[in-house]
């Protein structure tokens, strides 16, 4: 595993994704400091083109932290979110990222340790990856 | 205006759990001010301690968190925590109620929240939220989302407050929120009226002692388990065992432990929601680890609820073990297991070893009902819970003293949401007359508009006291912060939160002419709307503001790693104010509104809800598509309750009510419209006409299921329940007549396949239909054919009552044969059953044989739901906008629903839903106007392309082609009815064309946040 | 509508190989409509290429445009100030109609089509297009109860359904409906079978492609 700091950026859904993050911080859970999170208002916000563009500022990795399936309180935005994570998974794919710099998490607002879960197993995976190919060449 | 009402316009609700949650915000929003009275230090009650909630597994504390908030918010609510209620004086109208509210020993107005003292307290006690499986300090709060968010000190516990020494938690808080001399002060209120909430205690299986509960710790109640369960329990969420921390892989749960035994513990109803949670918690261990085993030991499986039957079944199916049985013998085992003795049904002893056995504890009243009870002068029921009447379900022995919830019955959230909302009705309706005679309103100085101002952005960076100072260099982000582009004046603040910093930040607002602000602190969940109310407060739009989180998600994550969690900042920060530089005022406008309602059906529900809102002051239309009104009501015949007389009597009442006009032989055609303003074309017998309106009701009702089996229709002395009950209010002969056997077959053509789920009445009914037979003729020979005997809550009572007076209850499943039924001899009816005793068929000669076949949805389903665009279940019952929390409520804001078209339920269920749903009608109807807008998706007409990808991606169908306002010859184009869009974002993130902006979430907004967060600082622009 | 499709990134890749500035033009007509070549396809496919670039350490800018329609000059010419700028290609998110307006209108631009012209169709459902149409120039779907012999089935056939209609589904594959079930069913559904019963005769194909290229005139509209 490469030694780098990642930068990751994670979407979180107002009503689940964010509260959890809020929960594992008055939980004190301690988690990597590579990730930051942006609020959305439902992951059924999230636009792929905020992830293209995070890849473009030069984020070595994103993800969208949704409501678990079923419970999304706009009935079905993760599931868009999701399917939204798999079309562009497949265009990063063939211009040679790895998909799995991009990734679709559902979490409940209560699910603190899981949050912070998440963002360590990411971070994890980022990591082992290193550093984006197009930062690479952009600090170049 | 002068107040001439001598009624106060106050209420008192008394318990801070999702009952009282509910009534609260029900009656502030029905323009009352209220007090929600809460015994603990933070409201939230049972539901916040749930982990998932049946039958949709959805996680309790995400549902009820935003509640809390809402309550917490609320300009016309007022919770006075630690309190007690010592007397209420004074009548229905004009209450005066004292209360004693006990020492926090905190400052609220102080207290952040930080967990300094929690941290510092060397003091350890039983942490009672986590049904005491861990510890926690003297000095805490009950969970990370409570409200109020605030610390509180124990006092038997403390070591200062009993021993006079450590003073620990007072030396470190950094806000100097700590206060030992902090007394207990009563004080008096007025209300006009008073909701008694208060909740449930779990039955304590101490004094069962069969079940050992005290003496071995791998026998636990079903509560203790909830909060292993939980992500935020003990355990995180781990399923372990108490003796060993290891995961058990065989868990047994033990059905009716408190619940169903006059034997040891004198509870003798039934807790309702046993069978349930147990099915929930063994189908979610099962989630956890598929290789666990689960058994579940019941009595009868009780699964009466909209989709409960469905779950039961797929628990079934996901090899969750049910065994028909009551485990007689516990026996340890020396590696903490628990072997468990018991009887199966055909006879066969059995002995079987579980790693962890669960009580499932039912309902008990509150300790201190007793008391409270005294102080608020109602009566209590024999069973210790408050005395209501079955047509007045609400009403406490006390006029104008009102109770909802497991307060009054054990009783599940749906059931108990709606009792809420009834008992706001109600408590509203007493003192209607007073409406907004003392609530407030917020009042704002005119707003500078600042459209064409360049940015100029204010950050505030906090400390939170050391919470973000100890880990982040807050100075060194100011220092960073002062260049970024559009920074206009950065400083940073010891409590961004307090209200000397809120002075500050308006002051600098004008000082610096900012128009854009930023805080850096916690978490926008909580303090955004604290913050926005100040921007609005010095003039500025509310939206023109964003918040970086540097406490929740920063400084208490990485408190390890100080230079990181600085960068972090840094970056959050940085994302933020380029995302404030391209806010936009964004404003919510005021839409009138039509106050009348409409109510479709004129059963029991439609007349109860159309009586209710009238007699809350609304005008209401409603639509019958017969001749009659009544329903259903008037061909039931109770034991217990004058049922017929109670409808014709609403009849009159309706009839005679100057504020409801009724249309007979009426349909609704077609309806168009939003909350507020709906306009539906109903066709009658002088043609069609259209009636405006401000919200719909729909009480379409159901009927009694026709069954094709059974000799029904063939043979006269076949029934159907609603047919014996006519026989019994109107041919005394055939019931005295000697040596008369009557059957009773339930679930016919219910429960099964085509039709899986369970009617909740026909168990009670066959069973009330059978006593009122004894009662006339106590030599009567009856039969009730059973599958699982569903008299929940007190109706386990007249179960009780019949066996104990010879009715023979005889046990059938689907497996093993259902009853059947033949012509025979001298006009004999000849039922064969296998007798699960005997193990054998026996033959039953009956004279009359009772269908008990359940509830269909109304026949009009389809065109209803048509006309108001609603949506079905798959068994055909509307489909409420969410199963627990809004069960009144219909997916389209400003339609509700009430009766049998929501679900089979009993008349006083019905009459409990109708009253909810008249009190969420005057939640809308009590307003002037409605305010829309504001995060929300707004089309721009320029640029859509009428592709309709916006309609077909909506999950809630708002989005509309319409014509082009401007022209009507020019192309049209997509447009979302502010007063209907949910914002969600799902439309903007697929529009094709980029036609649809997200107010204060934009594309632009987003996208300058995302990268200002990831590139390094751009040089100011000069 | 016409409903087309984005070609895979590496044949657009090839396009702009060694390309240093590229403009990347999209289509408010059908291409939006159909979710291919809107302007936010036109985003996302910038933005891909660009992130490729910076990956291979190319140096390319990405510019994006779309006109409100590609297959009428008026509006291809709203492009020529940017031309003017000097791109080293087009990339075209219309139909085939707008790459080759748009090397026609600038003829000294290499002009690629990013996007694959499928059919003639409309949207089944949110993300679901299906053919319904060939522009055989002579429209006779009146006789089939509504739908189109010669666009949705796999023979084209005019007097059918052939022997490997089976269960409603063509032999060709199951996920494509067979019409001739289709078009029976609608007659006997409505009792209409009689009506229905007759052979057609042989189609008029002069209007068709087979025809060679086709073109209209209206002489009251040409000047």
């Amino acid at each position: 595993m490469s030694d780098f700091d990642p930068k990751i950026i994670a979407f979180c859904c107002q009503y689940c994704a964010y509260n959890a993050a809020d929960t594992a911080g008055s939980m004190r859970l301690q988690y990597s400091p590579d990730v930051e999170i942006v609020l959305i208002p439902c992951s059924g916000r999230f636009d792929v083109i905020l992830a293209l563009k995070a890849f473009e500022s030069g984020a070595d990795g994103v993800y969208v932290a949704g409501c678990l399936e079923g419970g999304c309180h706009f009935l079905d935005g993760n599931i868009r979110a999701k399917k939204r994570v798999a079309y562009l998974q497949k265009e990063l794919k063939a211009i040679g990222l790895e998909p799995e710099r991009l990734a679709m998490v559902n979490v409940s607002a209560s699910q603190g340790p899981q949050f912070a879960q998440n963002v360590d197993d990411f971070t994890a995976v980022v990591k082992g990856l290193g550093p984006s190919p197009f930062k690479k060449k952009l600090a170049a | 205006m002068a107040n001439t009402t001598t009624k106060t316009g106050a209420v008192m609700v008394i318990g801070g759990g999702i009952a009282g949650i509910q009534s609260a915000l029900d009656l502030a929003e029905m323009g009352f001010y209220v007090y929600m009275v809460e015994k603990g230090p933070a409201i939230g009650g049972r539901m916040a301690q749930l982990d998932k909630t049946f039958p949709t597994n959805d996680c309790s504390i995400c549902m009820i968190s935003p509640k809390l908030n809402d309550v917490g918010g609320h300009i016309n609510i007022e919770i006075l925590t630690l309190t007690d209620v010592l007397s209420v004086k004074g009548q229905e109208g004009d209450f005066s109620v004292t209360l004693r509210k006990n020492p926090r020993y905190i400052d609220m107005s102080k207290c952040i929240a930080c967990g300094e003292c929690a941290n510092k307290c060397p003091k350890k006690v039983k942490n009672s939220f986590n049904e005491n499986v861990d510890t926690r300090k003297a000095i805490y709060v009950e969970y990370a989302q409570a409200v109020p968010l605030k610390f509180s000190i124990n006092a038997e516990e403390c070591i200062y407050l009993t021993k006079g020494k450590c003073g620990n938690c007072q030396k470190v808080c950094p806000a100097g929120a700590v206060n030992y001399e902090d007394k207990a002060q009563e004080v008096t209120l007025k209300v006009g009226s008073v909701v008694v909430a208060s909740g449930f205690d779990v039955f304590d299986p101490t004094v069962a002692e069969t079940y050992r509960y005290s003496q071995w710790p791998n026998v636990i109640t079903s509560m203790e388990y909830e909060r292993i369960l939980s992500a935020s329990g003990p355990f995180q969420g781990h399923i372990v065992r108490p003796s060993d921390h290891k995961e058990p892989k065989k868990i047994a749960w033990l059905q009716c432990v408190g619940s169903r035994d006059i034997n040891r513990c004198d509870k003798r109803y039934c807790s309702a929601v046993c069978c349930m949670y147990a099915i929930k918690e063994a189908v979610i261990s099962k989630e956890h680890d598929q290789e666990m085993e689960a058994a579940v030991f019941y009595m009868d499986i009780r699964t009466y609820g909209k989709d409960f039957e469905k779950y039961y079944n797929r628990a079934q199916d996901a090899g969750v073990r049910f065994i028909r049985s009551r485990v007689h013998t516990l026996t340890p085992e020396p590696d903490g297991n628990v072997t468990l003795e018991y009887i199966e049904e055909n006879g066969e002893r059995k002995a079987e070893t579980f790693e962890l056995v669960i009580l499932s504890v039912g309902l008990t009243p509150r300790l201190n009902l007793k008391k409270l009870a005294e102080n608020v002068d109602i009566d209590l029921n024999e069973d210790g819970f408050i005395q209501t009447l079955p047509l007045t379900p609400i009403n406490s022995t006390r006029p104008g003293v009102f109770a909802c919830g497991a307060v009054n019955e054990p009783k599940d959230i749906p059931s108990t949401v709606m009792e809420a909302s009834a008992a706001a009705e109600a408590a509203g309706r007493v003192i209607a007359e007073a409406k907004g005679t003392l609530t407030k309103t917020r009042t704002y100085p005119p707003e500078r508009d600042v459209k064409d101002e360049v940015p100029r952005i204010g950050v505030f960076i906090c400390h939170c006291g050391i919470n973000i100072a100890s880990v982040i260099k807050v100075e060194e982000v100011v220092e960073y912060c002062k260049d970024l582009p559009f920074v206009e004046h950065c400083t940073n603040t010891l409590f961004a939160c307090s209200a000397d910093s809120l002075g500050k930040i308006k002051d600098a607002i004008q000082e610096h002419k900012l128009n854009r602000l930023v805080v850096a602190s916690c978490t926008p969940r909580t303090h955004e709307p604290m913050f926005r109310e100040a921007l609005a407060q010095a003039g500025l739009n509310k939206y023109l503001f964003e918040m970086a989180n540097i406490r929740d998600q920063d400084s208490w994550v990485h408190q390890k790693e100080p230079v990181k969690a600085t960068q972090k900042a840094k970056d959050l920060v940085r994302g933020a104010v380029a995302k404030a530089a391209l806010l936009e005022q964004t404003y919510q406008t005021k839409m009138g509104l039509t106050k009348e309602a409409l109510v479709v059906g004129a059963g029991a529900a439609g007349m109860n809800t159309a009586l209710s809102i009238a007699q809350l002051g609304y005008p209401v239309h409603l639509l019958e598509q017969t001749d009659t009104l009544g329903g259903n009501g008037l061909k039931i015949f109770s034991r217990e309750k004058d049922v017929r007389g109670y409808v014709r009597n609403l009849i009159q009442e309706v009839e005679a009510h100057p504020l409801i006009k009724i249309y007979k032989n009426t349909v609704p055609k077609s309806s168009h419209g939003f909350v507020g303003n709906f306009d539906t074309v109903c066709k009658g017998p002088e043609g069609e006409f259209t009636i405006a309106h401000g919200v719909t009701v729909l009480c379409a009702g159901g009927h009694a299921h026709k069954p094709a089996s059974y000799l029904y229709g063939e043979n006269p002395n076949v029934l159907l329940s609603l047919d014996m009950d006519e026989l019994l209010a109107s041919d005394d002969q055939v019931i005295k007549k000697p040596g008369q056997t009557f059957a009773f077959i339930q679930c016919v053509e219910s429960r099964d396949t085509d039709r899986p789920y369970c009617s909740k009445i026909c168990c009670t009914h066959s069973i009330e239909s059978a006593l009122t037979i004894l009662d006339r003729n106590p030599e009567a020979t009856i039969y009730i054919l059973c599958r699982d005997v569903r008299t929940y809550g007190f109706r386990e009572k007249l179960y009780q009552e019949a066996r104990s007076r010879g009715v023979r209850f005889i046990k059938y499943c689907l497996d093993c044969g259902k009853p059947e039924l033949a012509a025979g001899p001298n006009g004999k009816l000849h039922i064969t059953i296998k007798d699960h005793i005997l193990n054998r068929p026996v033959l039953i000669e009956a004279d009359y044989v009772t269908l008990a076949t359940g509830i269909d949805p109304t026949p009009m389903r389809e065109e209803i739901v048509e006309v108001f665009k609603g949506q079905l279940s798959a068994e055909g019952f509307l489909f409420e906008a969410h199963m627990k929390l809004r069960p009144v409520d219909l997916a389209t804001d400003g339609q509700f629903l009430a009766g049998l078209a929501h679900y089979p339920k009993p008349l006083e269920e019905t009459i409990v839903q109708s009253k909810a749903a008249a009190a969420r009608v005057a939640t809308i109807l009590s307003k002037e106007f409605i305010m829309v807008g504001g995060v929300i998706a707004v089309v721009d007409p320029e640029k859509c392309a009428v592709c309709c990808t916006c309609v077909r991606a909506c999950p809630v169908q708002v989005p509309k082609i319409v014509r082009n306002e401007k022209d009507p010859a020019l192309r049209g184009h997509a447009y979302m009815e502010p007063a209907m869009c949910h914002g969600c974002g799902v439309c903007v993130s697929e529009c094709p064309g980029k036609a649809i902006k997200f107010q204060f979430f934009t594309d632009e907004q987003l996208l300058a946040k995302v990268e200002a967060m990831i590139v390094e600082k751009k040089a100011k622009p000069a | 509508m016409i409903i087309c499709e984005r070609k895979p990134i590496d044949e657009i890749k090839s396009f702009i190989a060694g390309k240093k500035k590229v403009l990347l033009v999209g289509c408010r007509g059908c291409v939006t409509v159909c979710n291919a070549g809107g302007t936010k396809e036109v985003e996302i496919l910038a933005a891909l290429l660009r992130l490729d670039a910076q990956k291979e350490g190319i140096e390319l800018t990405v510019d994006e445009f779309t006109l409100e329609r590609q297959c009428d000059p008026e509006y291809v010419d709203e492009l020529a100030g940017l031309v003017e700028k000097g791109y080293d290609a087009i990339l075209s998110m219309a139909c085939s109609v707008g790459p080759q307006f748009l090397s026609r209108r600038y003829p000294k631009q290499d002009v690629y089509p990013s996007l694959n012209t499928c059919f003639i169709g409309g949207a089944l459902a949110h993300g679901v297009w299906t053919e319904h149409c060939q522009a055989c120039g002579n429209c006779i779907i009146h006789h089939y109860g509504g739908m189109c012999p010669v666009s949705r089935c796999s023979k084209s056939i005019m007097n059918g359904p052939c022997g490997g209609s089976s269960n409603g589904v063509c032999e060709i594959s199951k996920d494509v409906e067979c019409v001739w079930h289709l078009i029976a069913s609608k007659y006997m559904d409505e009792g209409r079978l009689a009506e229905f019963a007759p052979i057609q005769p042989i189609k008029d194909w002069s209007k068709s492609r087979d025809g060679g290229p086709r073109k209209i005139v209206r002489e009251e509209l040409v000047k």
